[in-house]
């Protein structure tokens, strides 16, 4: 590890990567304060700009969106009792009645500092931990992996939506798009339906544009365009934090660091899970319960800290499986594959220094989002009042021209638009898109793997319980699926009893 | 000027008159029903083109049909317990199916958004010059919003342009 510290300095402290920092924790935090325009979405339209640059500006610059997006929905949640991002609707609930009492600048501060603090202590743990995981998945063989893929999906199409059942249905078309194309083995082509260019597959970049971006501009049928005004007028209180507070906000910054990490290291589970989970944590061991809700700075501390201690911690499984921790970063990946950085072990030793770069480097933005947050919170409030009227055409242009960039070709923005139409009719069904995106990422490796493992075992599938490995996949398997079903009979039985 | 105003008036007049009709419709889609049927039919139909779309050799072991073949077998097992759950509560416990609402005018409004994005993406494809889609889409959408202001109208148009420029010399993407 540490010949890798001083080549990975020399890559990471240049004006370049500093500068796209910046820019990705001010626009990041500017999108995550627009209510209904999400991070993903942000990345997503973004992503072609890094198509040019080298890994480590380009990786800098999507988890300054990344990150700041954590601590950018708190700054509408606080404001306006609208949070930015779904996982800041943690942070509203304490921290737009802190600003009710006058006191929103203390609020934003506190909500800043947790974020920072969470953000930090997530990209120390995948540094530690990452080269470690890294040890343990190159010892994973085909059947393995595929049970981790298995686990993987499991999860994810658990928590998404309401029903688990079409999280699978949804699961299961986003793999069966990831079939589209040449046969990762034998390469004959697979559902091109006599279209040449399906035989490359679909780019899953122009399918996310689709699915995430395109969609959002339909979705503004159902809203009316009213204008935004995050009023900076609130922010005039002197934002003094006593040293009181600050004393009463460190355990449950801790604690929440603790539990962001834990639950962005399993795939699928994101950044609102943690701030539901550690809210509810910090409040039954807080000595001043009553106050949660009312504007607990507990409360607010806990919600931020464990939403950007997510962050780093899912790229754990990302920089060492390829499994991606959530759907943002899934989108990351490409930025990694397209200079050639294959996730695995191999990203850790040959590699190192780009990827340890890439993980200081991720401490470095959370210092920057601190700064930026500190100073320019107000203005990020004013950019947000950009009318919908011209904010809207401004996405669909990114999108386009976002689609048409990846191979250079109208075909593919003529696939997005199907896949605008098709996410369109999903969320009339009320089916979850994540799970169709992870899908698509899992997809290949998940395959691969299943006929790899077939193959040396001759057909037989007592392959994928035949290691120490694989029992623990399936051992995790049914509890996540035993306690999934378990929350939803009883989430069930909470809506027939009301 | 004024002309201009008075067509974007008979217009937003027009939208109004068939909004207000189309506001008070809306349809009850039996969400679940039509989620189990769609996607069993869907899954059938997949596994019906499956030996035309994916040709496969005699000597595979696993071929490359496994896998698709296994998602589609659990898509339809799925399709099937939504269904079942459904015609459950309907003929066993004699409960209405759960249906969403569909409001018409939010779904011609969508329509009107996808014909904006379509004639973007056509205009664009035909002329093969971005620049001239992305300031149709900009006008188009300003309509669509109702919007009045001069202001919005320059500032979209040439953000419209920037972007074209930013990708067209920024970022060599020859469009």
């Amino acid at each position: 590890m540490l010949e890798f510290i001083g080549p990975a300095l020399e890559h990471l402290f240049t004006v370049e990567n500093f500068l796209w920092i910046n820019l990705g924790v001010f626009i990041g935090s500017v999108f995550a304060a627009v209510p209904g325009l999400t991070v993903i979405l942000c990345v997503i339209l973004f992503l072609p700009f890094t198509y040019r640059m080298t890994a480590i500006p380009g990786m800098m610059f999507l988890l300054g969106i990344y990150c700041a997006g954590g601590y950018g929905g708190s700054v509408s949640a606080i404001l306006i009792n609208t949070p930015g991002t779904p996982h800041a609707a943690t942070t509203m609930m304490d921290g737009h009645p802190l600003s009710q009492k006058g006191r929103t600048k203390a609020a934003l501060k506190i909500a800043l500092y947790a974020s920072a603090f969470g953000g930090i202590f997530s990209a120390l743990m995948l540094l530690f931990l990452g080269p470690q995981v890294a040890e343990i998945a190159a010892q994973l063989g085909t059947a393995e992996y595929f049970m981790v893929c298995l686990f993987g999906l499991t999860i994810i199409a658990g928590v998404s939506g309401k029903s688990m059942v079409k999280g699978v249905i949804a699961a299961c078309i986003g793999l069966l798009i990831s079939c589209i194309g040449a046969d990762p083995m034998t390469s004959y082509d697979r559902f091109t339906f006599g279209i040449p260019r399906l035989y490359l597959g679909l780019d899953l970049a122009i399918c996310l544009i689709g699915l995430f971006a395109l969609v959002e501009i339909l979705a503004k049928a159902e809203k009316k365009p009213g204008p935004l005004v995050l009023d900076t007028k609130k922010m005039n209180d002197d934002g003094k934090i006593t040293k009181e507070e600050y004393k009463r906000m460190l355990r449950p910054t801790l604690i929440s660091s603790i539990i962001g990490v834990m639950v962005g290291i399993v795939p699928g589970t994101g950044a609102s899970e943690a701030s539901w989970f550690s809210y509810d944590r910090a409040k039954a061991m807080s000595k001043h319960k009553e106050e949660f809700g009312h504007g607990s700075v507990e409360g607010i501390a806990a919600a931020e800290a464990a939403n950007n201690a997510v962050t780093g911690a899912t790229l754990i499984p990302l920089l060492t499986m390829g499994i991606p921790g959530d759907g943002t970063v899934a989108i990351m990946l490409s930025a990694l594959m397209i200079n050639g950085l294959n996730p695995g072990l191999s990203l850790f030793t040959t590699q190192g220094d780009i990827m340890y770069a890439i993980m200081i480097g991720l401490v470095f933005v959370n210092l920057f989002m601190l700064l930026q947050g500190s100073f320019l919170t107000k203005l990020f409030a004013k950019v947000v009042s950009i009318p919908q009227e011209i904010l809207t055409p401004i996405i669909v242009l990114f999108c386009f021209a976002g689609a048409y960039s990846v191979n250079k070709n109208y075909f593919d923005v003529g696939v997005a638009l199907i896949f605008a139409v098709v996410a369109w009719l999903l969320r009339k069904l009320d089916m979850p898109p994540v799970p169709i995106l992870l899908g698509m990422v899992l997809g290949n490796m998940t395959e691969t793997n299943f006929r790899r493992a077939l193959l040396i075992s001759n057909g037989s599938p007592a392959i994928f319980v035949s290691s120490v490995y694989c029992i623990v996949f399936v051992v995790l398997i049914v509890l996540a699926m035993a306690t999934l079903i378990r929350s939803k009979m009883k989430e069930a039985k909470a809506e027939r009893n009301k | 000027m004024k002309e201009k105003q008075s067509w974007m008036d008979r217009l937003d007049e027009k939208r109004d008159a068939i909004g207000r009709k189309l506001s008070e419709k809306e349809i009850k889609l039996p969400v679940d029903l039509v989620t189990g049927v769609f996607f069993l039919l869907l899954g059938a139909v997949i596994l019906a083109v499956m030996p035309s779309q994916v040709p496969v050799s005699d000597t595979d072991v696993v071929n490359g049909r496994a896998f698709p073949t296994l998602l589609m077998v659990v898509m339809m097992i799925c399709s099937g317990m939504v269904l079942a759950k459904e015609l459950y509560q309907i003929f066993v416990k004699k409960m209405p199916p759960a249906t969403k609402n569909i409001n018409l005018l939010v779904e011609v409004k969508a329509l009107e958004i996808l014909a904006i994005l379509l004639l973007t993406y056509v205009i664009c494809r035909v002329m093969d010059l971005f620049v001239i889609g992305a300031i149709f889409c900009s006008l188009a959408f300003l309509v669509y919003f109702r919007c009045r202001k001069v202001s919005y109208y320059a500032i979209t148009l040439t953000m419209a342009v920037l972007i074209w420029v930013a990708f067209r010399f920024g970022l060599n993407v020859n469009f």
